[in-house]
This record gives structure tokens, C-alpha cells and sequence, in this order.
């Protein structure tokens, strides 16, 4: 986590695109099969996919994109090593083979790993993919002007902290070797079980070296994936994609690629993209969006409406929402005011303000509730549906507070239903019942997470959220409590300044592991032993609901990324 | 009021015989015939009224702005309100929020202390510095003149949300918001008043009244207390009753915005900014804040029209629905605006005094 900002920034920006509106509804995969054998069952080739955007596709270049699995748009143009599962639910927050035959081959300790590439493979000019052209997209990732990707590679490759990139250092990196055309090595400076979840990001996908443009080849990036780019106009406002006649699905098992033609439209006001997913007129009948949420009040709207409640996807992305404590500032140094505050809260009101009961889903846990990512129930301090206010007096009582407290909650000022002011004043009533007084401190959203996120100016108390990179316990816990990545001048995401030398043994040891179904059961135990020292207060788990036109079939939805996935939509 | 007004105003009494009475009883006369601005203050008087009684009103509701009752809403369907009409009823009169369950009425009520109070806040605080500008521009050497007259023409150019954006999000969250809304406001927005008051002084000051109060030996301070102040009044007041619905506006838009008062206060402004995306599942929460405030703007503009009226002997009202003198106004000739009144104020108020006593 050499560069946490640009890290915290860009998971804040995929949460702002995927909750736009705030949150979505819970429903499950199973519902979602329902719905795809009721309609029209058999999906045909042909049409033209529209994609209805608020965010537009900005950078549209492999080394600067920040995705988690390859991201939906971009993951029609890049393949990489690896890639999600484009399976429902759980299922779909494995990682699969891509361009490898496999999802690597480590050595012992997991510092080494070995991918070959499937026979066939080629670009959108019919030229073949070769293994260097996959160490040429990676290295052409750490040149500063193509900065804006994920900092693992930088971090855990050996002798990559100060790389420049490819134009200015014409060696390359020593680190990833390749032995033939067909063959890719990778050496880590530390174990790595979860490097297949890394090479799922589009830094892995082929950059052919002489058709590099540096800053200008996002205009037009050399295709691997079942479409290319024929329009590019205003930085990713309106992309038109075609398809890439070289592309074959003899080598590419997971994406179906139904539509001939993709048009993605950016830009547009979250309300607007909503009415015309719901109206469904014209081109909109076959449109989809890939960051826009149902708002509580649209879902009121929606889900009055059979035709519309029809149309709606359901997913769940590993996230979580939490109230945070700094135990520097007082009360919070006290563990029992921690925990009568854990106690206190009432999370029906509160998922009330993220939008009700079809948008979030109550969180006692830290690690997002998603077989993935190890969850593994617990409630270490019941509060029940609406809180337990006699047990948090009593609490409060032995911290010394038998007056009751007074507190102040930080939040920001963005219309985000996270971080917003309406989910702290449900908080602020809430604590009122266990004589909590709690007096709000609402900041501009920048200022915000500048405050939050350096050890200086963190606040007490404050609403949080945090979001994995991909569906696993390691980037879900290590930046938040591991006590090597507080960081004193930077972006510190420590805010309980854990340093537990148990804990860190214990990351250490699972980031061995390349048995990520055994890494994702101690994740789950890691998370509960935490959860014992009361630095957070777990409030929901987001669930996303959006609206899709008439026309569309096939609908995956998996846990990865909770969002319909576009390159399984079939638009006759 | 002043001489000068009671002198006209007795100049006067040709047309309308009433004895020669105060310069306020004259006013309130003259503001009395106009049906329409009737209307308006009695409306304004009960928003007030309403506003101040606001704990008192809920109590005997039964309710408070900021308690949830998560049990009136649907949470499954996104925190919709149980209920028709968005749940009214004996216990909620006007409903519930939806998400939250808090009581409408009580979050409206205590809302309109919030709008009207930072918007007379605000009013008396571009008053008191657009008067003295404006004063000082006018009495002063040409020096101050001039640079009290930029600055005002800077005022006047800055653009007021920019600027009370800039303002609000620099000082420190620990201040009482809705004291800081109407002191922002205040400060940002009292360029027309001063340049109205300076065209006004301007003119006051010919007057052989104020050149005999000169040659008498008064100081310019006495001066402008004493003799320019009463004239200065009637366009004053005029234009402090159009400025309140316009601060009320600036107060909604700040809120609006996310940097007017502080939730759980309740402000019209925040609750439309809430609002906005219920308009199709829950309308009467979008409605009640909005038509709060266009009842209160129209009214509080209705009743500045009326003041205006009434101070100005001459103006005819725009509103001619109900004043009751449309022969005067006929007689008049129907003009005089506010605006052509603060631009060519010599020959308005000169031109008035003349006709009012030939007629």
C-alpha cells in the first residue's frame, strides 16, 4: 500500500459509481436465475447493446484503468491473465483462466508465479499475442504519465518501488521474465496467494510495443478482447464499439459477446438514465447501465410496478459500511465506550436512511458477508434490530459515564446515502436512546476524506466505508488493520491504529496460502478476533438494484462486482 | 417619520380628507386600503406567528421534528411512508418523511423559524450596512465617494451563492449555522441598498430643508441622523420588504446545496433538497416545503408591494387587484416602479411633492 490516496480515491470513486443513487435491493442470485428462464429463455447474436452511463469511460487504457476484475466496459477490449467468473452469485467471484491456460502456477512459498498463454490467441489486426507483449502492458504501467492503476504491482514485485516505466528505462523489469512467446514468469519480494486475483486487473492485459502510443493510445487501444474501439469522442463520453473479427470464443470461455455493436453513452444525470431505462423507448429497450443504482425513491417507484419490478437486477458487491473510532480521542480510548456505542446503535433506522431494507443489509461483521471473503457470522455485541440501550448504559455506567456522553460524529456533506448527512443524523437518534448525546460535524466531501485519512486529523468518530479490490479478506482487512500500513505522512486507512503483532502474524501467514478456499476461512477468523477489540461498528452491506430495457436477456450478476455483467447481455 | 414626509404627506390631505395624522398612522391608512397587501400581512403574521409557536403547536400534535418512527415506513420498498397520503393522520397531521418517519407538520413548523428567521436576520444585517455605505457615499469628498462606490459596485457584481459557497465552507463547522447563513447573506448582498440609499441621499441633500439644517451650524452627522435619515425611510423599508423573500430563497438554495443549516434542523430549503427525488413516489413531501415557501415569498412580496404603495404617494401598485385607488392610479398615469423610482429619485420625488399640492 505504497500509494493508499490514489487507492482510497479510486475504490471511493467505484463505490460513488456503483451506489450513485444509494445502494440497491437483496434479492440473490437465485432470483435473478428466476427471472432469466421466465423471459424470452434463449439468447441470440445480433444488435446493438446501448450502455447508459453517469461516469464516462475516461483513460481508456489498460495501464490506467483501476478495475476490480477487469471492469465491465474495458473488459470487452482487454483479456488478461486471469478474469472473473461470469457465473451468479457466489459462483462468479472465483477467479478463472483468461489469456493463461490456468490461473498460475506458484512455487512453495507463493513469491513465484508461472502462466502460460493459450495457442490461438490473437489482436483485433490479426497479429499474435505473445507473453511479451503482457510484460510490455505492465511495465508501461509504472511510467508516471500513465499513472492511475492499483499499487500491488509496484509493491510486490521485486525492484519495482522505483521503476519509471518502459519509455525511460528501456531494460524493463527483471522481475517478470519470459522464457518463450507463450510463457510469462513473475517474481514477488513477499508470499502472494492472491496473485490470480491480481492478474485479473487490465495492467495484465497485451500492449503489442510498436503499436504504443504512450498518453494517446487510449484514443485507440489494440483490442484483445470480442470487441474493438471504432468511436472514442470527448475522453470516453460516447464510446461505439464493433466487433474484432479475430477474436474467438474457441479461447475465450467467458465472454458470450451476443451484441454486434456496443454504444456506451456517458455523462448523464443518474435520474435521467433511470427514466429511460424505466420508459424503455427505442434504443433504450436494449440499454443497460454499468454504474447507476435505483435510488430509495426510485426503488419506491419501481417496485409499485410489476412491468418494472420485472426489470430489475439484483447484486451484492463485497462492501462494507461502518462507523469508525480513533481510540486517540477521547472517550474512545475507552474500550467499554466502544463497545456501549456497538451496543446503542439501531440499524433498522439506519438502513432506513441507506435506502430500506431492499438496499442494505445489516452488517455485524467487518468482512463483507459473502462466502469469498471468508465470512463467518458473528454479533459480539448484540443490539438486536433497534439497539440495546439498557445494556449500553449499563456500560457506560462502568466507563464513568452514568450521565450519559457526549460525542461528535464526522461525517461529509456528499449525497452519497454512506457518508451523508442522513445516515448520521439516523446514528445521531439512534445513540439519543442510551444517553448518547452526538453532535454532528459535517464536512465538504474532499476535506472529509483528507481529515479521515491522515493520522494528524482523524477524527474520533466518523462514518466509514470500505470496499475490496477484488472479493477476498486480504484487501479487505490488511489496510485497514494491519499495524505495518498505519501511515504517518500519507493516506492512512488504519484508523484504529491496530498494531497487533498476533494480527500481522496472522495476515503474514494467510498471504502464503494458495488455497484460497483455506485463505478465505482464516480471513473469517482473523475478522472476528478483531471485531473483539470494538474499532468499528459494522451498519450494512450495500445491495445494488438496476433497471435494464425490455430487449435484454441473459442477466449475470455476480458477487464480484454485483452489477449486471455486459458481456453475457444478449439484446435479441 | 419625518418632518419632510409629514409635510408632504399633509400637502396632501387635499385628496383624501383625513385630519393630518403621524407619518406611521398615514402609512398604515394607505396600507390598510390595498386588499391585496391586507391579505399578505395577515398570511405573514400567521407565518410568523406559526414560527414562533412552533414547540407549542407540536406539542399539542403530539410530536417532534427529530424523532424516527421507523415502523411508518416500508423499508422494503425503499422507506416509502405506510398509508395514503404519505401516512397523514390524527397522530402526523401532514405525515411522515419517508426513510425516517419524522413527523412533516413538526419538521415544517420548525422549519419556518429556520427560513423566516435567517431571512429577517439577513434583511436587518444588509439594512444596517447598505445604509451606512450608501450615507457616508453621499455625504462624503469625492475620495470616499468613489471608493465607497466601488466597493459597492464590486458587492454588487460578486456573485452572492459563489461567494456565500466560498464563505460558508471556510468557517469553521462549530459556529452556529443559521446565525452564519443570515450573517453570510448579510454581507454578501447589501450592494442595491446602499446604492439605493446613496441616488436618495443625493437628492436629500439639495433640499432646502437640509441646507437650512446646514447653514444652522448642524454637524454632518447630526445632519444625517436628524434629517436624512426619516427621509430615507419610505424607499428603505420598501426595499427591505422585497429583500426578505429573496433572503428566504438564497437561505432554501444554500440548504439546498448542502451548506445551509445543519441536519436534524430543519430548514424548507433542506427539506426540498430531500425532497426532490420523492416527487413521483411520495408527493406530498416534495409539496409541503414548496408550498410553504411560494406562500411566503408571495405573501412577504404582496406586502412589500404594499408598503411601497403606501409610502410612495405617487407609485401605483403592479398589483392593481384590490388596492382600492385605481382612480388614483388612472390619475397618475400609472407611473413609478420601484427601479424607476431609485433612478431618477430628484425628479420623482420632487415631481410628487409638486403634484401632490397642485392636486
Amino acid at each position: 500500500m505504497r500509494h493508499p490516496s490514489l487507492r482510497a480515491r479510486r475504490v471511493a470513486a467505484v463505490s460513488v459509481g456503483l451506489v450513485l443513487a444509494a445502494g440497491a435491493a437483496a434479492c440473490g442470485p437465485e432470483d435473478n436465475d428466476a427471472k432469466a428462464s421466465a423471459g424470452d429463455s434463449t439468447p441470440h447474436k445480433g444488435g446493438t447493446l446501448t450502455v447508459l452511463n453517469s461516469d464516462p469511460q475516461q483513460d481508456f487504457d489498460p495501464a490506467r484503468l483501476y478495475t476490480s476484475g477487469g471492469g465491465n466496459v474495458p473488459s470487452l477490449v482487454f483479456r488478461t491473465l486471469t478474469t472473473r467468473n461470469r457465473e451468479n452469485g457466489a459462483a462468479g467471484a472465483q477467479v478463472v483462466p483468461d489469456l493463461a491456460t490456468d490461473t498460475g502456477r506458484p512455487n512453495k512459498d507463493a513469491t513465484e508465479w508461472t502462466y502460460t498463454l493459450k495457442k490461438g490467441l490473437k489482436y483485433e489486426d490479426g497479429t499474435p499475442i505473445t507473453s511479451a507483449d503482457i510484460k510490455y502492458g505492465i511495465e508501461r504501467s509504472f511510467a508516471p504519465e500513465l499513472s492511475g492503476g492499483a499499487p500491488y504491482l509496484r509493491d510486490w514485485l521485486v525492484g519495482a518501488a522505483d521503476y519509471q516505466g518502459p519509455y525511460k528505462d528501456k531494460k524493463g523489469l527483471s522481475a517478470i521474465t519470459t522464457p518463450d512467446e507463450r510463457t510469462i514468469v513473475f517474481r514477488l519480494n513477499k508470499p502472494e496467494g492472491e496473485f490470480p486475483y491480481l492478474a485479473t486487473q487490465t495492467q495484465f492485459t497485451p500492449v503489442p510495443k510498436g503499436k504504443d502510443t504512450g498518453t494517446k493510445y487510449e484514443e485507440h487501444p489494440v483490442s484483445s478482447g470480442p470487441y474493438k474501439v471504432v468511436t472514442n469522442d470527448n475522453d470516453g463520453e460516447h464510446l461505439v464499439l464493433e466487433r474484432n473479427t479475430y477474436w474467438s470464443a474457441s479461447t475465450d470461455a467467458e465472454r458470450k459477446a451476443y451484441p454486434d455493436k456496443i454504444d456506451v453513452r456517458s455523462g448523464l444525470d443518474s435520474s435521467v438514465i433511470n427514466q429511460r431505462l424505466s420508459a424503455s423507448q427505442g434504443a433504450d429497450a436494449s440499454a443497460v447501465t454499468t454504474d447507476t443504482n435505483l435510488g430509495p425513491a426510485e426503488l419506491a417507484k419501481v417496485t409499485g410496478d410489476k412491468e418494472l419490478a420485472a426489470r430489475v437486477g439484483t447484486g451484492h458487491f463485497g462492501y462494507t459500511n461502518y462507523l469508525a473510532f480513533n481510540p486517540h480521542v477521547k472517550p474512545f480510548d475507552n474500550v467499554k465506550v466502544r463497545q456501549a456505542v456497538s451496543y446503542a446503535i439501531d440499524r433498522s433506522s439506519v438502513i432506513n436512511a441507506a435506502g430500506g431494507s431492499a438496499l442494505a443489509e445489516p452488517a455485524t461483521t467487518y468482512l463483507p458477508n459473502q462466502k469469498s471473503f471468508g465470512y463467518t457470522p458473528y454479533d459480539l455485541f448484540p443490539a438486536g434490530r433497534t439497539g440495546n440501550a439498557a445494556k449500553a448504559k449499563e456500560l457506560l455506567k462502568d466507563a464513568g459515564y452514568a450521565n450519559g456522553l457526549t460525542i461528535t460524529l464526522t461525517h461529509s456533506n456528499s449525497k452519497d446515502f454512506e457518508t451523508s448527512p442522513e445516515i448520521a443524523t439516523a446514528v445521531q437518534d439512534a445513540l439519543k436512546k442510551a444517553g448518547i448525546t452526538v453532535k454532528l460535524q459535517g464536512l465538504e466531501d474532499n476535506d472529509y476524506r483528507d481529515k479521515i485519512h491522515n493520522v494528524k486529523t482523524e477524527p474520533g468518530f466518523f462514518l466509514a466505508h470500505w470496499g475490496a479490490d477484488w472479493p477476498s479478506g486480504g484487501p479487505f482487512l490488511a489496510p485497514i488493520f494491519d499495524g505495518r500500513q498505519i501511515v504517518k505522512d500519507g493516506a492512512n486507512f488504519n484508523s484504529g491504529f491496530l498494531d497487533d503483532k498476533s494480527v500481522n502474524a496472522e495476515i503474514d501467514a494467510i498471504n502464503k496460502l494458495t488455497d484460497l478456499d483455506a485463505a478465505a476461512k482464516r480471513w473469517g477468523a482473523l475478522d472476528k478476533k478483531i471485531g473483539e477489540q470494538a474499532l468499528t461498528v459494522p451498519l450494512f452491506h450495500p445491495v445494488y438494484k438496476r433497471l435494464y430495457g425490455e430487449n435484454i436477456r441473459n442477466i449475470v450478476i455476480s458477487d464480484w462486482t454485483g452489477v449486471l455483467d455486459i458481456s453475457q447481455v444478449a439484446v435479441k | 417619520m419625518s418632518e419632510a414626509f409629514v409635510a408632504v404627506e399633509a400637502a396632501g390631505t387635499g385628496t383624501q380628507p383625513v385630519p393630518a395624522v403621524s407619518g406611521a398612522r398615514q402609512f398604515w391608512r394607505r396600507l390598510r386600503v390595498q386588499r391585496a397587501a391586507l391579505v399578505a400581512a395577515i398570511v405573514v403574521a400567521l407565518l410568523v406567528l406559526v414560527a414562533l409557536a412552533a414547540p407549542l403547536l407540536t406539542a399539542i400534535e403530539g410530536q417532534d421534528p427529530t424523532t424516527y418512527h421507523p415502523s411508518l415506513v416500508d423499508s422494503a420498498r425503499g422507506g416509502v411512508p405506510l398509508g395514503s397520503f404519505g401516512g397523514i393522520g390524527g397522530d402526523h397531521w401532514l405525515g411522515v418523511e419517508p426513510q425516517t418517519g419524522r413527523d412533516l407538520f413538526a419538521r415544517l413548523v420548525y422549519g419556518a423559524r429556520v427560513s423566516l428567521g435567517v431571512a429577517l436576520a439577513a434583511t436587518a444585517v444588509q439594512v444596517a450596512i447598505g445604509v451606512v455605505v450608501g450615507v457616508a457615499a453621499a455625504l462624503g469628498n469625492r475620495w470616499v465617494d468613489q471608493l465607497l462606490s466601488r466597493i459597492t459596485d464590486i458587492i454588487v457584481a460578486m456573485p452572492l451563492m459563489i461567494m456565500a459557497l466560498a464563505l460558508l465552507a471556510v468557517v469553521p463547522s462549530s459556529f452556529p449555522r443559521p446565525v452564519l447563513v443570515a450573517l453570510i447573506i448579510g454581507f454578501v448582498a447589501w450592494g442595491t441598498i446602499a446604492k439605493i440609499t446613496r441616488a436618495q441621499t443625493l437628492t436629500l441633500k439639495e433640499l432646502d430643508y437640509v441646507a437650512a439644517a446646514r447653514l444652522s451650524g448642524w454637524g454632518t452627522l447630526r445632519i444625517a441622523r436628524r434629517e436624512l435619515l426619516p427621509g430615507l425611510a419610505a424607499p428603505v423599508i420598501t426595499y427591505a420588504a422585497l429583500m426578505v423573500p429573496a433572503n428566504i430563497t438564497i437561505e432554501a438554495a444554500l440548504s439546498f446545496l448542502g451548506v445551509g443549516v445543519k441536519p436534524p434542523t430543519p430548514s424548507w430549503g433542506q427539506m426540498l433538497t430531500s425532497a426532490d427525488v420523492w416527487y413521483q413516489a411520495a408527493p406530498q413531501y416534495l409539496l409541503l416545503p414548496a408550498g410553504a415557501l411560494f406562500l411566503t415569498v408571495l405573501a412577504l412580496t404582496v406586502l412589500g408591494d404594499g408598503v411601497r404603495t403606501a409610502l410612495d404617494p405617487r407609485a401605483v401598485s403592479r398589483l392593481r387587484v384590490g388596492t382600492g385607488r385605481k382612480g388614483e392610479a388612472k390619475a397618475d398615469g400609472g407611473v413609478g416602479t420601484v427601479d424607476a423610482g431609485v433612478a431618477k429619485p430628484a425628479k420623482t420625488v420632487g415631481a410628487g411633492v409638486e403634484k401632490e399640492v397642485r392636486s
